[in-house]
């Protein structure tokens, strides 16, 4: 068993380690920040202040001036590998440090705890109803397998899921604010003055059609599963034996189809870790909601490597933590994977 | 909040404070420290929190703001700024003449502070004479001394002289932001919201409201329904499309007008010979024919800026001439006649030249035979009518036999493939301007080639003479005279075909607050002109 733990946590560092490097070459590629400040006020001397300043004047890596496809060239192998930006980055990670914000120029770990907890609420909030939504329909929708309901619930469920997530947003948050008067943005009314369960009342009210997206968004995939697990379960000879015991459906179905189904949907919960993300950018743009997923889309824009670098790396540290926690959830949920 | 869900956790009808205007944008300031700032966004919270010696108002000319009276010397370099009484900061400090010179030397020391540094590029010395009297001393006299000071906020010095020029300075966040102006800081979330209160004891200009929010939103599109459903009062941007519908909303009045920063969208030709190609960088690939003015001049022919304007930015833009913009005031030649679209003319143009299409495919070729009429033509992936504009060229040029490859490229990208590399054949991109057209019109002279700021690579020894002598002219109706004739030169030439100024659409809510200025030359409804004057309606 502790060498399970182990052995999954070994790999789980193997990982983040591949992850760092990763997202040191991946946004370099994009080519130099200061060349978005295109601006007639700008003088050339500026931008090369500003550029020390942030330590791009230095060769990306020994060999590489820029990583830019464009621009790459291999004329800056004899500098000292030292005193490149590599180097300055793989230092400070060591120092535990993610460095400033070309953009806002503040400490990158500051700005990025201020929206996590944001996000973590959004994510949650959507990923728990989703969840339980999902496998009640899923369930329902087994047992009611070829009736109206059966149908029904898998054509709505096919369809939502194949909505593209920030269009789906968008229509909720036109629908939202013209016919229930529901906030278009923000986390909570601007200086409202609003304090404990009220103020609680009214970030609820601002959550509330992101929430609802981001459910919507995930219900689908969890019913489905959920549906055809059940399914090949109740074909199970156990269940005729349940069934010629006198148990009760409702019995049938939470003591033996849905332990048995809620492997699969751990799986999926953990791997969807990745994906949640995706959809918390889209639908934090969309409603403005001030997370880690608005925060990621605007780094991109501004080219803003040292958050983008931050927010990646603690989006990776987390799903790779997912998939060790729902590994090791298994050997709980099935003995099998235990004696493995 | 007409319209009202009334279920258990929501606080419909939530009384809204009377003198709030809540605004709203879709962008947010990058940071509150005044010397490191780039954004748009982050220079209008400064015009309300902070005063300078001069402001540019909205039509378009520069008065005093801090400054009461000042002065000039015979010869142009020393300048005596007397200012006003009663300037407070808001935690209560006088304004003094040592805080203004504090601030312009503490601008001039940071040397990567993106514009204020730049502004103070011909300070010598800056000294308090006594406590309300400042002296700047120029290292040689220049025309545009007033709009270099519209944008050096005066800061306080008992703050900031504990933040010394270098890593300090630029790290500072300020976001208590004590400034002297007509607003003061209450409460900032960085990409949130901003609120503002009132300084009520300002010395010149004291709000009639009590408080401002600026919120941001998602997108222009949200913005347009937030103001819709009455959750803003005021919306500093939005899409052109929403044009329409907001018109017929009877609570909501739109404003259209030169944006505050001028800009303009310009066709660029790369006009590179084997003398301008910077010898360092230059790859200088330009189609040859682009070289010869009859081509260019038919282009121009063929070119229906007004139907650009209307389709592309649905109406909303006025056809350009040169690179200084229509909101530029006096700066702006308003005699100029330009080409008339005409493609007959065109036509005309490119068969007397010996452009013909011989081989009958539709696409003429060089005179010689050797190549088509086929130019590459690149825009900024950013410019959200951009698409829509190459493809009207592509049809109205390709009406005269011309044939465009269009390609969209990634801002980063389109600067190497621009300047000073010169790797193309005709690029759209655009520029926003200062008050003064100094810079604008450096983007033509050869001595810019090499350093990437020449976006066509063009190169006239008069034009070059000209820029030299309007930059050191000290009367303005002579500047005026020399500038009003390099945008001639420039018309004449065509290194650039100006297919329109961009115009700037906000609008706001009647039924709120009034007294918005709404009929000035320059559309700017955030900015303090209309803040400090609007009153709540009962």
């Amino acid at each position: 068993m502790t060498k399970l733990i182990l052995r999954k946590l070994g790999w789980a560092l193997l990982t983040i380690a591949f992850v760092l490097l990763l997202n040191f070459f991946l946004f370099r590629v994009m080519g130099d920040p200061t060349r978005l400040l295109k601006d007639p006020r700008l003088s050339q001397a500026t931008i090369e202040a500003i550029r020390v300043r942030f330590g791009l004047d230095k060769p990306v890596i020994n060999c590489f001036e820029t990583l830019n496809p464009i621009k790459a060239s291999l004329n800056a192998c004899g500098v000292n590998p030292f005193n490149t930006q590599f180097a300055a980055y793989l230092s400070n990670l060591l120092k535990g440090d993610l460095g400033v914000s070309f953009h806002s120029q503040r400490p990158v770990a500051e700005l990025l705890t201020e929206r996590l907890w944001n996000t973590l609420l959004l994510i949650g909030a959507g990923q728990i109803l989703a969840i339980i939504i999902g496998i009640i329909l899923g369930l329902v929708a087994a047992w009611k397998a070829r009736t109206v309901l059966d149908y029904s619930a898998l054509v709505g469920s096919l369809t939502v899921w194949s909505l593209p997530t920030f269009w789906l947003g968008i229509l909720l948050l036109f629908w939202g604010s013209n016919y229930l008067g529901l906030p278009l943005g923000g986390k909570e009314t601007i200086g409202s003055g609003l304090t404990g369960l009220k103020r609680l009342g009214d970030i609820g009210t601002h959550l509330l059609l992101p929430t609802l997206t981001f459910t919507l968004v995930f219900i689908g995939e969890y019913m489905l599963i959920m549906r055809s697990t059940v399914l090949d379960v109740l074909s199970e000879d156990y269940i005729l034996t349940a069934k010629a015991k006198g148990l009760s459906t409702f019995q049938i179905l939470k003591d033996h189809a849905l332990r048995n189904a809620m492997l699969p949907i751990v799986t999926i919960v953990a791997l969807n870790l990745g994906f949640t993300v995706a959809g918390a950018i889209q639908i934090e743009t969309v409603f403005s909601w001030p997370g880690l997923g608005l925060t990621i889309f605007e780094a991109v824009g501004r080219r803003d490597y040292p958050v983008l670098q931050g927010a990646f790396l603690l989006l990776a540290v987390s799903v790779v933590l997912a998939n060790v926690i729902a590994d090791l959830l298994y050997t709980f949920l099935d003995p099998r994977v235990r004696l493995a | 909040m007409k319209r009202c869900l009334i279920i258990g956790l929501m606080l419909c009808g939530m009384a809204l404070a009377q003198g709030t205007v809540r605004i709203g944008w879709a962008g947010s300031p990058d940071t509150l420290n005044p010397g490191t700032a780039v954004l748009s966004e982050a220079f209008t919270l400064f015009d309300l929190v902070y005063d300078s010696l001069f402001n540019l108002e909205l039509d378009g000319s520069i008065q005093p703001e801090l400054v009461d009276t000042y002065e000039v010397s015979e010869d142009g370099t020393v300048w005596t700024f007397k200012l006003h009484e009663g300037a407070m900061f808001h935690d209560g400090e006088p304004l003094t003449a040592a805080d203004v010179a504090f601030s312009l030397d503490y601008y001039k020391a940071n040397e990567d502070f993106p514009f204020a540094n730049g502004y103070t590029s011909y300070f010598d010395s800056i000294e308090a004479a006594d406590d309300s009297t400042v002296l700047v001393t120029l290292s040689e006299a220049i025309p545009n001394m007033l709009s270099q000071l519209l944008y050096l906020y005066i800061l306080p010095e008992h703050i900031w002289s504990s933040y010394p020029a270098g890593s300090a300075a630029t790290e500072f966040e300020n976001l208590e932001m004590i400034g002297s102006g007509p607003f003061k800081m209450t409460e900032y979330k960085q990409g949130e919201y901003v609120r503002l209160s009132a300084n009520k004891d300002h010395y010149a200009k004291a709000p009639n409201i009590d408080e401002i929010v600026f919120q941001t939103f998602g997108s222009q599109d949200v913005l347009v329904q937030a103001l819709r459903t009455g959750q803003v009062d005021m919306i500093t941007e939005m899409p052109n499309t929403a044009v329409v519908s907001l018109r017929n909303d009877p609570n909501i009045e739109l404003v259209i007008g030169a944006p505050l920063s001028p800009s303009v969208r310009d066709i660029i030709f790369n006009v590179t010979n084997s003398d301008t190609c910077p010898a360092d960088d230059g790859i200088c690939s330009g189609h040859p024919a682009l070289l010869d003015l009859n081509v260019r001049q038919a282009l121009a022919h063929a070119t229906d800026k007004l139907q650009i304007i209307d389709v592309a930015l649905l109406g909303l833009g006025t056809p350009g001439t040169g690179l200084i913009m229509d909101g530029m005031g006096e700066w702006f030649n308003s005699s100029l006649e330009d080409y008339v679209y005409d493609p007959e003319a065109a036509n005309k143009l490119l068969d007397d030249a010996g452009y013909l299409d011989s081989n009958g495919d539709g696409v003429r070729e060089m005179p010689d035979g050797s190549r088509d009429l086929s130019f590459r033509f690149y825009w900024p992936n950013d410019v959200i009518e951009a698409p829509r504009v190459a493809e009207l060229l592509s049809q109205m040029w390709g009406d005269i036999g011309v044939k465009l490859e269009l390609q969209a490229l990634d801002p980063d990208a389109l600067t190497s493939v621009c300047c000073p590399s010169f790797d193309f054949d005709i690029i759209m991109w655009g520029w926003s301007s200062d008050p003064d057209p100094g810079f604008m019109l450096s983007v033509l002279t050869s001595d810019e080639i090499p350093t990437g700021t020449s976006e066509t690579g063009y190169s006239n020894p008069e034009y070059d003479e000209l820029y030299a002598a309007q930059a050191t002219e000290l009367d303005p109706a002579k500047r005026q005279e020399i500038v009003w004739q390099m945008q001639a030169i420039m018309l004449r030439d065509l290194p650039y075909i100006i297919p329109y100024y961009q115009q700037q659409v906000q609008a706001f809510r009647t039924d709120r607050f009034s007294g918005w200025i709404t009929d000035a030359t320059k559309v700017a409804l955030e900015d303090p002109s209309s803040l400090t004057q609007i009153e709540a309606i009962q």
